[in-house]
Protein backbone atom coordinates (compact mmCIF):
# COMPACT_ATOMS: atom_id res chain seq x y z
CA UNK A 1 0.00 0.00 0.00
CA UNK A 2 2.87 2.53 1.38
CA UNK A 3 5.87 2.41 0.97
CA UNK A 4 8.64 4.28 2.41
CA UNK A 5 12.58 4.15 1.11
CA UNK A 6 14.94 5.37 3.49
CA UNK A 7 13.45 8.98 4.32
CA UNK A 8 15.65 11.49 5.73
CA UNK A 9 14.03 15.02 6.70
CA UNK A 10 16.00 17.67 8.14
CA UNK A 11 14.73 21.12 9.35
CA UNK A 12 17.20 23.50 8.60
CA UNK A 13 20.02 22.00 10.64
CA UNK A 14 17.45 19.62 12.96
CA UNK A 15 17.99 16.32 11.95
CA UNK A 16 14.43 14.87 12.64
CA UNK A 17 14.32 11.36 10.78
CA UNK A 18 17.20 9.47 9.44
CA UNK A 19 16.89 6.78 7.59
CA UNK A 20 13.52 5.47 8.16
CA UNK A 21 12.36 2.77 5.87
CA UNK A 22 9.05 0.73 6.26
CA UNK A 23 5.92 -0.59 3.91
CA UNK A 24 2.26 -0.35 5.16
CA UNK A 25 0.17 -3.11 3.82
CA UNK A 26 -3.11 -3.35 3.01
CA UNK A 27 -5.41 -3.74 5.67
CA UNK A 28 -3.19 -3.43 8.21
CA UNK A 29 -3.17 -1.24 11.21
CA UNK A 30 0.16 0.21 12.20
CA UNK A 31 0.45 2.09 15.62
CA UNK A 32 3.22 4.35 15.36
CA UNK A 33 4.54 5.32 19.40
CA UNK A 34 7.49 7.30 20.80
CA UNK A 35 8.49 10.19 22.91
CA UNK A 36 6.90 13.89 22.00
CA UNK A 37 10.09 15.23 19.13
CA UNK A 38 10.87 11.59 18.10
CA UNK A 39 9.70 11.99 14.93
CA UNK A 40 6.81 10.45 14.72
CA UNK A 41 4.40 12.43 13.39
CA UNK A 42 6.81 13.71 10.55
CA UNK A 43 6.98 10.75 9.50
CA UNK A 44 3.43 10.02 9.05
CA UNK A 45 3.61 13.35 7.49
CA UNK A 46 5.76 12.44 5.17
CA UNK A 47 3.89 9.62 3.86
CA UNK A 48 1.40 11.93 1.94
CA UNK A 49 3.93 14.87 1.46
CA UNK A 50 2.44 17.16 3.78
CA UNK A 51 6.11 17.42 4.65
CA UNK A 52 8.50 16.61 1.82
CA UNK A 53 11.36 14.47 2.72
CA UNK A 54 15.00 16.04 2.41
CA UNK A 55 15.96 12.27 1.07
CA UNK A 56 13.99 8.81 0.19
CA UNK A 57 11.55 7.96 -1.32
CA UNK A 58 7.89 7.61 -0.68
CA UNK A 59 5.49 4.72 -2.91
CA UNK A 60 2.00 4.20 -2.98
CA UNK A 61 0.68 1.39 -4.51
CA UNK A 62 3.48 1.29 -7.26
CA UNK A 63 3.42 5.12 -7.93
CA UNK A 64 6.13 7.13 -6.75
CA UNK A 65 5.09 10.22 -4.61
CA UNK A 66 8.39 12.15 -4.38
CA UNK A 67 11.23 12.76 -6.65
CA UNK A 68 13.17 10.33 -7.43
CA UNK A 69 16.20 9.50 -4.77
CA UNK A 70 19.22 8.33 -7.21
CA UNK A 71 21.10 6.67 -4.05
CA UNK A 72 18.12 4.33 -4.07
CA UNK A 73 18.71 3.13 -7.60
CA UNK A 74 21.80 1.15 -8.52
CA UNK A 75 21.13 1.41 -12.46
CA UNK A 76 21.45 5.38 -11.78
CA UNK A 77 24.59 5.74 -9.56
CA UNK A 78 26.12 2.92 -12.08
CA UNK A 79 25.47 5.73 -14.90
CA UNK A 80 27.09 8.64 -13.05
CA UNK A 81 30.12 10.24 -13.25
CA UNK A 82 31.56 9.67 -9.83
CA UNK A 83 30.70 5.72 -10.48
CA UNK A 84 33.01 6.10 -13.67
CA UNK A 85 35.80 7.40 -11.92
CA UNK A 86 36.14 4.99 -8.80
CA UNK A 87 35.52 2.50 -11.65
CA UNK A 88 38.42 4.15 -13.51
CA UNK A 89 40.23 3.67 -10.08
CA UNK A 90 39.98 0.04 -10.00
CA UNK A 91 37.32 -0.18 -7.49
CA UNK A 92 35.15 -3.13 -7.49
CA UNK A 93 31.00 -2.92 -8.45
CA UNK A 94 29.69 -3.30 -5.25
CA UNK A 95 32.79 -1.53 -3.62
CA UNK A 96 31.65 1.16 -5.89
CA UNK A 97 28.69 1.56 -4.93
CA UNK A 98 28.64 0.91 -1.68
CA UNK A 99 31.53 4.05 -1.07
CA UNK A 100 28.94 6.40 -3.09
CA UNK A 101 26.27 5.13 -0.65
CA UNK A 102 27.98 5.69 2.34
CA UNK A 103 29.98 8.87 1.44
CA UNK A 104 26.98 10.81 0.00
CA UNK A 105 29.26 11.17 -3.40
CA UNK A 106 26.46 12.14 -5.83
CA UNK A 107 26.52 15.43 -6.51
CA UNK A 108 23.15 16.00 -6.72
CA UNK A 109 22.94 20.04 -6.77
CA UNK A 110 24.72 19.83 -10.38
CA UNK A 111 23.60 17.22 -11.25
CA UNK A 112 24.40 18.21 -14.77
CA UNK A 113 28.18 17.44 -13.26
CA UNK A 114 27.24 13.52 -13.17
CA UNK A 115 26.96 13.37 -16.92
CA UNK A 116 24.03 12.61 -18.94
CA UNK A 117 23.50 9.33 -18.83
CA UNK A 118 22.90 9.53 -15.03
CA UNK A 119 20.40 12.45 -16.06
CA UNK A 120 18.26 10.41 -18.28
CA UNK A 121 18.12 7.44 -16.07
CA UNK A 122 16.60 9.84 -13.42
CA UNK A 123 14.19 11.67 -15.42
CA UNK A 124 13.08 7.80 -16.99
CA UNK A 125 12.20 6.49 -13.39
CA UNK A 126 10.50 9.24 -12.59
CA UNK A 127 8.74 9.46 -15.80
CA UNK A 128 7.54 6.30 -15.72
CA UNK A 129 6.18 5.54 -12.04
CA UNK A 130 5.36 9.49 -10.27
CA UNK A 131 2.21 10.33 -9.88
CA UNK A 132 0.41 13.51 -8.75
CA UNK A 133 0.27 14.16 -5.34
CA UNK A 134 -3.22 15.24 -5.21
CA UNK A 135 -4.14 12.03 -7.09
CA UNK A 136 -2.10 10.03 -4.86
CA UNK A 137 -3.52 12.09 -1.69
CA UNK A 138 -7.44 11.54 -2.79
CA UNK A 139 -6.58 7.73 -1.65
CA UNK A 140 -5.23 8.22 1.25
CA UNK A 141 -7.13 10.15 3.87
CA UNK A 142 -5.62 12.13 7.08
CA UNK A 143 -6.91 12.88 10.11
CA UNK A 144 -5.14 15.56 12.73
CA UNK A 145 -4.77 16.09 16.55
CA UNK A 146 -6.66 19.61 16.24
CA UNK A 147 -9.27 18.26 13.75
CA UNK A 148 -8.87 20.70 11.26
CA UNK A 149 -12.52 20.81 10.48
CA UNK A 150 -13.02 24.32 7.54
CA UNK A 151 -14.49 26.83 9.63
CA UNK A 152 -15.97 28.53 6.97
CA UNK A 153 -18.10 25.76 6.25
CA UNK A 154 -21.09 23.98 7.39
CA UNK A 155 -20.50 19.92 8.18
CA UNK A 156 -21.95 18.77 5.38
CA UNK A 157 -19.90 21.21 3.09
CA UNK A 158 -17.06 19.96 4.82
CA UNK A 159 -17.84 16.28 3.80
CA UNK A 160 -18.82 17.37 0.47
CA UNK A 161 -16.17 19.78 -0.63
CA UNK A 162 -13.40 17.35 -1.89
CA UNK A 163 -16.01 14.65 -3.30
CA UNK A 164 -17.27 17.02 -5.40
CA UNK A 165 -14.09 19.35 -6.30
CA UNK A 166 -12.18 16.32 -7.46
CA UNK A 167 -14.93 15.17 -9.59
CA UNK A 168 -15.47 11.83 -7.50
CA UNK A 169 -18.94 11.84 -8.70
CA UNK A 170 -20.03 11.27 -12.18
CA UNK A 171 -22.67 13.33 -13.81
CA UNK A 172 -24.01 17.19 -13.97
CA UNK A 173 -23.04 19.69 -11.08
CA UNK A 174 -26.53 19.09 -9.38
CA UNK A 175 -26.28 15.54 -9.93
CA UNK A 176 -22.76 15.04 -8.67
CA UNK A 177 -23.74 17.46 -5.29
CA UNK A 178 -26.83 15.28 -4.94
CA UNK A 179 -24.54 11.99 -4.52
CA UNK A 180 -22.09 13.47 -2.83
CA UNK A 181 -24.57 15.05 0.14
CA UNK A 182 -26.36 11.71 0.22
CA UNK A 183 -23.22 9.70 1.07
CA UNK A 184 -22.28 12.51 3.30
CA UNK A 185 -25.50 11.95 5.01
CA UNK A 186 -24.83 8.37 5.26
CA UNK A 187 -21.89 8.67 6.89
CA UNK A 188 -23.23 11.17 9.30
CA UNK A 189 -26.00 8.37 10.17
CA UNK A 190 -23.54 6.01 10.90
CA UNK A 191 -21.93 8.48 13.30
CA UNK A 192 -25.45 9.49 14.99
CA UNK A 193 -24.61 13.03 13.91
CA UNK A 194 -27.07 13.38 11.19
CA UNK A 195 -28.85 16.32 13.01
CA UNK A 196 -25.47 18.43 13.03
CA UNK A 197 -25.00 18.25 9.36
CA UNK A 198 -26.30 22.16 8.70
CA UNK A 199 -24.36 23.63 11.79
CA UNK A 200 -21.07 25.35 11.95
CA UNK A 201 -17.36 23.27 13.49
CA UNK A 202 -17.29 25.85 16.21
CA UNK A 203 -20.80 24.56 17.67
CA UNK A 204 -19.72 21.07 18.22
CA UNK A 205 -17.47 19.38 20.92
CA UNK A 206 -13.97 18.64 20.21
CA UNK A 207 -15.62 14.33 20.07
CA UNK A 208 -18.00 14.91 17.62
CA UNK A 209 -15.59 17.44 15.40
CA UNK A 210 -12.94 14.44 15.10
CA UNK A 211 -15.37 11.76 14.16
CA UNK A 212 -16.94 14.33 11.68
CA UNK A 213 -12.90 14.71 10.42
CA UNK A 214 -12.97 10.98 9.80
CA UNK A 215 -15.98 10.79 7.92
CA UNK A 216 -14.43 13.82 6.09
CA UNK A 217 -11.85 11.41 4.96
CA UNK A 218 -13.79 8.32 4.64
CA UNK A 219 -16.26 10.21 1.99
CA UNK A 220 -13.24 9.80 -0.35
CA UNK A 221 -13.22 6.54 -0.31
CA UNK A 222 -9.61 6.27 0.92
CA UNK A 223 -7.51 2.66 0.52
CA UNK A 224 -5.83 4.16 3.74
CA UNK A 225 -6.34 6.89 6.23
CA UNK A 226 -2.84 8.44 8.54
CA UNK A 227 -4.14 9.72 11.91
CA UNK A 228 -1.81 12.46 13.71
CA UNK A 229 -2.58 11.76 16.96
CA UNK A 230 -6.34 11.66 16.68
CA UNK A 231 -7.40 11.46 20.86
CA UNK A 232 -4.50 14.35 22.20
CA UNK A 233 -6.23 17.38 21.42
CA UNK A 234 -9.70 15.83 23.23
CA UNK A 235 -11.31 16.06 26.72
CA UNK A 236 -11.06 12.21 28.57
CA UNK A 237 -14.57 11.70 28.00
CA UNK A 238 -14.51 12.22 24.38
CA UNK A 239 -11.50 9.87 23.36
CA UNK A 240 -13.40 7.05 23.72
CA UNK A 241 -16.04 7.60 21.64
CA UNK A 242 -13.40 8.98 18.63
CA UNK A 243 -11.40 5.46 19.31
CA UNK A 244 -14.39 3.69 18.97
CA UNK A 245 -15.03 4.70 15.38
CA UNK A 246 -11.29 4.22 14.52
CA UNK A 247 -11.80 0.51 16.03
CA UNK A 248 -14.76 -0.12 14.00
CA UNK A 249 -12.74 1.18 10.68
CA UNK A 250 -9.66 -1.08 11.81
CA UNK A 251 -12.68 -4.22 12.09
CA UNK A 252 -14.37 -3.37 8.67
CA UNK A 253 -10.58 -3.70 7.17
CA UNK A 254 -9.52 -0.36 6.81
CA UNK A 255 -6.05 0.39 6.31
CA UNK A 256 -4.60 2.62 9.25
CA UNK A 257 -1.40 4.24 10.15
CA UNK A 258 -1.81 6.10 13.56
CA UNK A 259 0.45 7.96 15.68
CA UNK A 260 -0.95 7.66 19.14
CA UNK A 261 -0.19 8.17 22.90
CA UNK A 262 -2.93 5.92 23.75
CA UNK A 263 -1.00 2.32 24.49
CA UNK A 264 -3.90 0.28 25.70
CA UNK A 265 -5.70 0.93 22.45
CA UNK A 266 -2.24 0.30 20.15
CA UNK A 267 -2.28 -2.67 21.98
CA UNK A 268 -5.46 -3.78 21.35
CA UNK A 269 -5.99 -2.50 17.42
CA UNK A 270 -2.39 -2.44 15.49
CA UNK A 271 -1.23 -5.35 14.43
CA UNK A 272 2.26 -3.76 14.24
CA UNK A 273 3.64 -1.25 16.42
CA UNK A 274 6.80 0.79 15.35
CA UNK A 275 8.41 2.58 18.03
CA UNK A 276 10.50 5.70 16.85
CA UNK A 277 13.48 7.45 18.81
CA UNK A 278 15.58 9.94 17.32
CA UNK A 279 14.57 9.62 14.11
CA UNK A 280 14.62 6.30 13.30
CA UNK A 281 12.36 3.18 13.82
CA UNK A 282 14.36 1.61 16.71
CA UNK A 283 12.27 -0.96 16.95
CA UNK A 284 8.79 -2.87 16.05
CA UNK A 285 6.71 -5.54 16.23
CA UNK A 286 3.75 -7.12 17.08
CA UNK A 287 1.96 -5.38 19.85
CA UNK A 288 2.18 -8.26 22.16
CA UNK A 289 6.19 -8.66 21.19
CA UNK A 290 6.67 -4.48 21.62
CA UNK A 291 4.61 -4.18 24.90
CA UNK A 292 5.04 -7.76 26.57
CA UNK A 293 9.22 -8.12 25.56
CA UNK A 294 10.59 -4.56 24.64
CA UNK A 295 14.24 -5.11 23.64
CA UNK A 296 16.00 -1.55 22.69
CA UNK A 297 16.58 0.18 25.98
CA UNK A 298 15.09 3.23 25.14
CA UNK A 299 11.69 1.53 24.43
CA UNK A 300 11.58 -0.09 28.18
CA UNK A 301 12.50 3.25 29.17
CA UNK A 302 9.96 4.91 27.35
CA UNK A 303 6.79 2.12 28.21
CA UNK A 304 8.10 1.81 31.95
CA UNK A 305 6.97 6.01 31.72
CA UNK A 306 3.73 5.76 29.85
CA UNK A 307 2.19 2.62 30.92
CA UNK B 1 -20.18 78.74 11.51
CA UNK B 2 -23.79 77.87 10.41
CA UNK B 3 -23.04 80.98 8.58
CA UNK B 4 -19.97 79.76 6.84
CA UNK B 5 -21.83 76.13 6.48
CA UNK B 6 -24.92 77.84 4.66
CA UNK B 7 -22.70 80.24 2.28
CA UNK B 8 -20.31 77.77 1.13
CA UNK B 9 -22.06 74.12 1.73
CA UNK B 10 -22.66 73.76 -2.20
CA UNK B 11 -18.53 74.02 -2.73
CA UNK B 12 -18.11 72.42 0.34
CA UNK B 13 -19.89 69.29 -0.70
CA UNK B 14 -20.29 69.87 -4.52
CA UNK B 15 -16.76 70.25 -5.29
CA UNK B 16 -14.96 69.46 -1.87
CA UNK B 17 -16.93 66.29 -0.69
CA UNK B 18 -17.09 65.37 -4.38
CA UNK B 19 -13.49 65.13 -5.35
CA UNK B 20 -12.29 63.95 -1.40
CA UNK B 21 -14.74 60.84 -2.01
CA UNK B 22 -13.65 60.48 -5.68
CA UNK B 23 -10.01 60.42 -4.55
CA UNK B 24 -10.24 58.05 -1.76
CA UNK B 25 -12.69 55.72 -3.98
CA UNK B 26 -9.75 55.86 -6.48
CA UNK B 27 -6.94 54.89 -3.76
CA UNK B 28 -9.10 52.47 -2.34
CA UNK B 29 -10.75 50.62 -5.24
CA UNK B 30 -7.46 50.47 -7.37
CA UNK B 31 -5.12 50.08 -4.03
CA UNK B 32 -7.22 47.46 -2.89
CA UNK B 33 -6.75 45.47 -6.46
CA UNK B 34 -2.88 46.30 -6.66
CA UNK B 35 -2.55 45.48 -3.26
CA UNK B 36 -4.27 42.15 -3.37
CA UNK B 37 -1.55 41.18 -6.55
CA UNK B 38 1.50 42.56 -4.28
CA UNK B 39 0.17 40.38 -1.43
CA UNK B 40 0.35 37.45 -3.62
CA UNK B 41 3.52 38.51 -5.12
CA UNK B 42 5.45 39.12 -1.74
CA UNK B 43 4.17 35.43 -0.61
CA UNK B 44 5.62 33.86 -3.71
CA UNK B 45 8.06 30.91 -3.42
CA UNK B 46 9.65 32.54 -5.84
CA UNK B 47 12.49 34.72 -3.94
CA UNK B 48 13.25 37.77 -6.36
CA UNK B 49 9.83 38.16 -6.72
CA UNK B 50 8.50 38.55 -3.43
CA UNK B 51 12.24 39.96 -2.19
CA UNK B 52 10.89 43.18 -4.82
CA UNK B 53 7.95 43.46 -3.41
CA UNK B 54 8.59 43.36 -0.05
CA UNK B 55 11.15 46.11 -0.32
CA UNK B 56 8.33 48.30 -2.55
CA UNK B 57 6.28 47.76 0.21
CA UNK B 58 8.69 48.55 3.02
CA UNK B 59 10.02 51.71 1.32
CA UNK B 60 6.31 53.19 0.29
CA UNK B 61 5.12 52.18 4.39
CA UNK B 62 8.39 53.82 5.69
CA UNK B 63 8.48 57.47 4.17
CA UNK B 64 6.17 60.00 5.01
CA UNK B 65 2.61 60.23 2.55
CA UNK B 66 3.14 64.21 2.33
CA UNK B 67 7.16 63.59 0.42
CA UNK B 68 5.48 60.83 -1.75
CA UNK B 69 3.16 63.20 -2.63
CA UNK B 70 5.95 65.85 -3.54
CA UNK B 71 8.03 62.91 -5.37
CA UNK B 72 4.98 62.27 -7.80
CA UNK B 73 3.41 65.47 -8.04
CA UNK B 74 6.56 67.94 -8.58
CA UNK B 75 9.57 65.45 -8.87
CA UNK B 76 8.57 62.81 -11.60
CA UNK B 77 7.44 65.19 -13.52
CA UNK B 78 10.82 67.26 -13.38
CA UNK B 79 12.91 64.32 -14.03
CA UNK B 80 10.80 63.55 -17.25
CA UNK B 81 12.20 65.82 -19.81
CA UNK B 82 9.93 67.61 -21.49
CA UNK B 83 9.47 66.40 -24.98
CA UNK B 84 8.65 62.92 -24.01
CA UNK B 85 6.19 63.76 -20.71
CA UNK B 86 2.38 62.74 -21.25
CA UNK B 87 0.24 65.00 -20.51
CA UNK B 88 -0.99 63.17 -17.01
CA UNK B 89 2.03 63.36 -15.34
CA UNK B 90 1.43 67.58 -15.48
CA UNK B 91 -1.97 66.89 -13.69
CA UNK B 92 -1.93 67.56 -10.37
CA UNK B 93 -5.01 65.66 -9.53
CA UNK B 94 -3.91 62.55 -11.60
CA UNK B 95 -0.88 62.04 -9.85
CA UNK B 96 -1.93 63.02 -6.38
CA UNK B 97 -4.66 59.96 -7.11
CA UNK B 98 -1.95 57.89 -8.59
CA UNK B 99 0.31 58.15 -5.43
CA UNK B 100 -2.73 57.87 -2.87
CA UNK B 101 -3.59 54.42 -4.93
CA UNK B 102 0.03 53.58 -5.03
CA UNK B 103 0.67 54.39 -0.91
CA UNK B 104 -3.09 52.47 -0.10
CA UNK B 105 -1.58 49.33 -2.20
CA UNK B 106 1.53 49.17 0.16
CA UNK B 107 -0.86 49.51 3.21
CA UNK B 108 -3.58 47.08 1.40
CA UNK B 109 -0.81 44.05 0.84
CA UNK B 110 0.20 43.78 4.20
CA UNK B 111 -3.32 43.81 5.27
CA UNK B 112 -4.24 41.27 2.88
CA UNK B 113 -1.05 38.79 3.50
CA UNK B 114 -1.19 39.20 7.38
CA UNK B 115 -5.39 38.18 7.10
CA UNK B 116 -4.34 35.44 4.54
CA UNK B 117 -1.25 34.00 6.92
CA UNK B 118 -3.22 33.98 10.10
CA UNK B 119 -5.92 31.22 8.83
CA UNK B 120 -4.71 28.53 10.49
CA UNK B 121 -2.05 26.46 8.84
CA UNK B 122 -4.51 22.98 9.54
CA UNK B 123 -6.74 24.62 7.19
CA UNK B 124 -4.82 24.07 4.45
CA UNK B 125 -3.19 21.33 4.91
CA UNK B 126 -6.25 19.05 5.94
CA UNK B 127 -7.56 20.58 2.35
CA UNK B 128 -4.51 19.55 0.52
CA UNK B 129 -4.38 15.90 2.30
CA UNK B 130 -7.84 15.75 0.88
CA UNK B 131 -6.43 15.69 -2.60
CA UNK B 132 -7.73 19.46 -3.22
CA UNK B 133 -4.86 21.49 -5.49
CA UNK B 134 -3.32 24.54 -4.05
CA UNK B 135 -5.92 26.90 -5.91
CA UNK B 136 -9.29 25.51 -4.99
CA UNK B 137 -7.35 25.10 -1.43
CA UNK B 138 -7.01 29.37 -1.58
CA UNK B 139 -10.17 29.82 -2.95
CA UNK B 140 -12.69 27.88 -1.14
CA UNK B 141 -10.72 27.61 2.03
CA UNK B 142 -8.33 30.29 2.58
CA UNK B 143 -9.61 33.09 1.29
CA UNK B 144 -13.15 33.04 2.66
CA UNK B 145 -11.85 32.88 6.01
CA UNK B 146 -8.90 35.50 5.77
CA UNK B 147 -11.68 38.28 4.58
CA UNK B 148 -12.77 37.89 8.10
CA UNK B 149 -9.50 38.87 9.54
CA UNK B 150 -8.81 41.34 6.38
CA UNK B 151 -11.99 43.71 6.95
CA UNK B 152 -11.79 44.98 9.90
CA UNK B 153 -8.41 46.56 9.35
CA UNK B 154 -9.31 47.10 5.73
CA UNK B 155 -12.18 48.93 6.90
CA UNK B 156 -9.17 51.31 9.42
CA UNK B 157 -7.44 51.54 6.13
CA UNK B 158 -10.51 53.28 4.10
CA UNK B 159 -11.25 55.59 6.89
CA UNK B 160 -7.32 56.32 6.78
CA UNK B 161 -7.56 57.26 3.25
CA UNK B 162 -10.04 59.39 3.58
CA UNK B 163 -8.15 61.74 5.87
CA UNK B 164 -4.89 61.32 3.89
CA UNK B 165 -6.70 63.21 1.26
CA UNK B 166 -6.51 66.13 3.17
CA UNK B 167 -2.52 66.01 2.37
CA UNK B 168 -3.34 66.60 -1.15
CA UNK B 169 -4.64 70.41 -0.34
CA UNK B 170 -1.24 70.99 -0.30
CA UNK B 171 -1.34 70.92 -4.62
CA UNK B 172 -4.84 72.41 -4.25
CA UNK B 173 -6.44 69.97 -6.05
CA UNK B 174 -10.23 70.67 -5.00
CA UNK B 175 -10.84 68.48 -2.06
CA UNK B 176 -12.21 69.16 1.17
CA UNK B 177 -9.27 70.20 2.76
CA UNK B 178 -8.62 72.86 -0.11
CA UNK B 179 -12.08 74.29 -0.02
CA UNK B 180 -11.45 74.81 3.61
CA UNK B 181 -8.07 76.86 2.30
CA UNK B 182 -10.13 78.93 -0.27
CA UNK B 183 -13.25 79.94 2.17
CA UNK B 184 -10.60 81.01 5.33
CA UNK B 185 -9.23 83.36 2.62
CA UNK B 186 -11.83 84.96 1.45
CA UNK B 187 -13.71 85.22 4.94
CA UNK B 188 -10.18 85.12 7.12
CA UNK B 189 -12.25 83.53 9.99
CA UNK B 190 -10.10 80.86 10.45
CA UNK B 191 -11.54 78.81 13.20
CA UNK B 192 -15.40 77.83 12.27
CA UNK B 193 -13.81 76.67 8.63
CA UNK B 194 -12.13 74.23 11.15
CA UNK B 195 -15.35 72.63 12.36
CA UNK B 196 -17.22 72.90 9.71
CA UNK B 197 -14.73 70.86 7.68
CA UNK B 198 -13.87 68.75 10.67
CA UNK B 199 -17.60 67.57 10.94
CA UNK B 200 -17.90 66.78 7.33
CA UNK B 201 -14.63 64.59 7.66
CA UNK B 202 -16.45 63.10 10.20
CA UNK B 203 -19.42 62.00 8.98
CA UNK B 204 -17.98 60.76 6.17
CA UNK B 205 -15.32 58.31 7.97
CA UNK B 206 -18.17 57.21 11.26
CA UNK B 207 -20.75 56.42 8.49
CA UNK B 208 -18.43 54.50 6.75
CA UNK B 209 -17.00 52.21 9.59
CA UNK B 210 -20.69 51.84 10.45
CA UNK B 211 -20.97 50.52 7.31
CA UNK B 212 -17.77 48.21 7.65
CA UNK B 213 -19.12 46.51 11.27
CA UNK B 214 -22.82 45.83 9.70
CA UNK B 215 -20.93 44.33 6.48
CA UNK B 216 -18.28 42.62 9.32
CA UNK B 217 -21.86 41.29 11.32
CA UNK B 218 -23.22 40.02 8.35
CA UNK B 219 -20.36 37.40 7.57
CA UNK B 220 -19.74 36.25 11.13
CA UNK B 221 -21.70 32.85 11.49
CA UNK B 222 -19.49 30.48 13.21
Amino acid sequence: MIEIKNIFKNFGKLKVLSGVSTEIKKGEVVAIIGASGSGKSTLLRCMNLLEAPTFGEVWMEGRLLTPVDPYLHEEVIEASNTYKKLIGEGLERDAAIAKIREEDLLNEKFSIAEGKEYKGKIKKIYKENSIDINLARRKMGMVFQQFNLFNNMTVKDNITLAPIKTGMYKGMGKEARAAAEAKAMELLERIGLADKADVYPSTLSGGQKQRIAIVRALAMNPDVILFDEPTSALDPEMIGEVLDLMKQLAGEGMTMVIVTHEMGFAREVADRVLFVDEGIIAEEGAPAEVFGNPKHPRLKEFLSKVL
Amino acid sequence: MWKIFSQYWKILIFEGVKNTIYLSLIALFFGTIIGAFLAFGRMSKFKPLSWAVGAVVEVVRGTPMLLQLYIGVFGIPMVVPKEVRPDFLNDYFVMVAIVLVINSAAYVSEIIRSGIQAVDKGQTEAARSLGLSGFTTMTQIVLPQAVKNILPALGNEFITVIKETSLASTFAVGELMTKYDEIKSVNYNAFPAYIVIGIIYFVLTYSLSKIMAFVERKMKHD
